[in-house]
């Protein structure tokens, strides 16, 4: 069961994902902000990462970053409530984006294709 | 008097390369120079550094001018032998003197490049030093500007080998000084590679060895000789869709394995305001005539290479008028799968076949002028990111069509 961790500062966001997603048949864990998010994912193992773009302390395009050059494989998929973020360069290091919605169906698409993306070591 | 190497400091060890291949840049060498030596006083101080140009022989006086400029920073020419030209040329004699430096990092930059700063060698070389293994260049271009980037390089590379990098034949990029070795013992090397293929390859070997890549956002456009997608494309576009086609055939295991692609990581930011790059101008009159003509001069190899469903297409899309023009970006994919199973079958003779592939890159690119002329660059990128997922969800296509065809 691939494991996905949540990073939102939004309660009910936290709460509907980890409903939709563990019915979907994933392992949901979740964190409020960005505070040792490198730890956590050093630790947890995340198979997949959904981040909050716009959180109340932390920007989720440098909490991009910082997962990119330390898990240079590790999908990320940006959720955000405007797609104004793509004007910023930094947002292509993310393998999908979502606008935020109460309907899953688009995000639990991108998931399932993240989950399958495969590069074979050399 | 010929001279293969021009070393007047006598350099035999750097740990940091920045290497400018010309042929006759004799007009334009001092500025890419110029910005690399700043660049490495600035940011890469700390390093033993040298400027190498790889040249062509120029006969234009490229080496006088190379060497005549006062930099801090040591300076190397290398050149071909008379006569011998092509851009892959001047780069094996870099390899070569990449190893022999046992440089660690080096940094390309075309000779013709007006907008480079010195922070152009701040991010393509520092990652390098950073356990990157190659570095891409990010750079606004014009939605004109670079279209066999846009319609072949990027969205084939892409979903071949499952890395999205944007600018895979950039012109100034940066390698881990171990690749050089790699390079240099390839059995790949071929014509088109030693000409204008260089870059596509260099940067395909550096996806199938699987080194971590990122691509440094340059804050500037790339401002050059750009030209007019309907003019001057000849041997550039034989050179770089006959090495993807090549390197195809090469490195199928590994390619058949892809799913989809992944990001790169993304360095350098804090550039300030992004520039916008100056507008290219296009012809639309001249695609849709070359479009049109190949119909008179190519049918026979289209028939010849494209599967019957997708020549039928074609003539659909020739009886459009200009107004209405439209090449949907799925019968792109079609034709470019069937000649990719062609040029490995050598159905056609290759050049021939590389040829006759010319105007209908052309009328897809006046597909793609169409559509986005009234999209803004950030629109237009958006645009051509959807034409690679189509390009990625048709790689079941590609593996049928390229195994029916072994």
């Amino acid at each position: 069961m691939a494991k996905i961790l949540v990073v939102d500062d939004e309660e009910h966001i936290r709460l509907l994902y980890s409903e939709e997603l563990s019915e979907a048949g994933y392992e949901v864990i979740t964190a409020a902000d960005g505070y040792k998010l490198i730890e956590r994912i050093e630790t947890e193992k995340p198979d997949l990462v959904i981040l909050d773009i716009k959180m109340v302390d932390y920007n989720g395009l440098d909490l991009l970053q910082e997962i990119r050059n330390k898990f240079y494989n590790m999908p990320v998929i940006l959720c955000t409530a405007y797609d104004t973020f793509k004007e910023d360069i930094k947002s292509i290091a993310a393998d999908f984006y979502v606008i935020k919605s109460f309907d899953l169906t688009e995000l639990k698409k991108k998931v399932a294709t993240a989950l399958e993306t495969h590069i074979p070591s050399s | 008097m010929f001279e293969a190497e021009v070393n007047p400091e006598d350099i035999s060890k750097a740990e940091f390369v920045v290497a400018i291949p010309s042929y006759n840049e004799a007009d334009s060498i001092a500025f890419p120079v110029q910005q690399a030596d700043r660049g490495i006083e600035s940011f890469l101080g700390n390093r033993k550094s040298v400027i190498i140009n790889c040249d062509n022989n120029s006969n234009d006086g490229t080496k006088e001018i190379f060497l005549g400029i006062r930099t801090n920073t040591p300076k190397i020419y290398i050149s071909t032998e008379p006569g011998v030209k092509g851009k892959g040329r001047n780069f094996r004699n870099l390899f070569q003197k990449i190893v022999d430096l046992e440089a660690e990092a080096v940094v390309v930059v075309d000779a013709d490049l007006k907008s480079i700063t010195p922070k152009w060698i701040k991010h393509l070389g520092e990652p390098l030093f950073q356990d990157f293994g190659y570095v891409a260049p990010l750079y606004v271009r014009h939605k004109y500007d670079g279209t066999i980037t846009n319609s072949i390089a990027y969205p084939l590379t892409r979903s071949l080998y499952g890395r999205r990098v944007r600018q895979p034949i950039g012109g100034d990029f940066g390698f881990h000084g171990k690749l050089a070795k790699v390079y240099l013992e390839s059995d790949t090397w071929s014509e088109a590679i030693a000409n204008f293929g260089i870059d596509i390859w260099m940067t395909t070997l550096a996806m199938n060895e699987n080194v971590p890549i990122c691509q440094a956002f340059m804050g500037r456009p790339k401002i050059h000789r750009a030209k007019d997608p309907g003019s001057d494309l000849g041997p550039m576009f034989r050179q770089v869709v006959g090495t993807i086609f090549a390197m195809m055939i090469k490195f199928y295991p590994f390619w058949s394995q892809v799913k989809w692609s992944k990001p790169t990581s993304i360095f350098g930011f804090g550039l300030g305001e992004t520039e916008m790059p100056p507008p290219v101008k296009v012809n639309k009159e001249t695609l849709f005539q070359k479009f049109q003509q190949g119909f008179k001069t190519c049918t026979h190899a289209w028939e010849n290479l494209l599967q019957k469903e997708t020549f039928n297409k074609l003539r659909e899309v020739k009886k459009m008028d200009a107004d209405r023009f439209d090449f949907p970006t799925n019968l792109w994919i079609s034709v470019l799968i069937d000649f990719a199973v062609g040029y490995r079958d050598k159905v056609w003779k290759e050049d021939e076949l590389l040829d006759s592939l010319i105007p209908l890159y052309l009328g897809k690119t006046l597909s793609y002028v169409k559509k986005t002329e009234r999209m803004s660059v950030r629109e237009s990128e958006e645009f051509i990111e959807e034409e690679c997922v189509q390009f990625e969800a048709s790689k079941s296509l590609l593996m049928q069509c390229w195994g029916k065809g072994a």
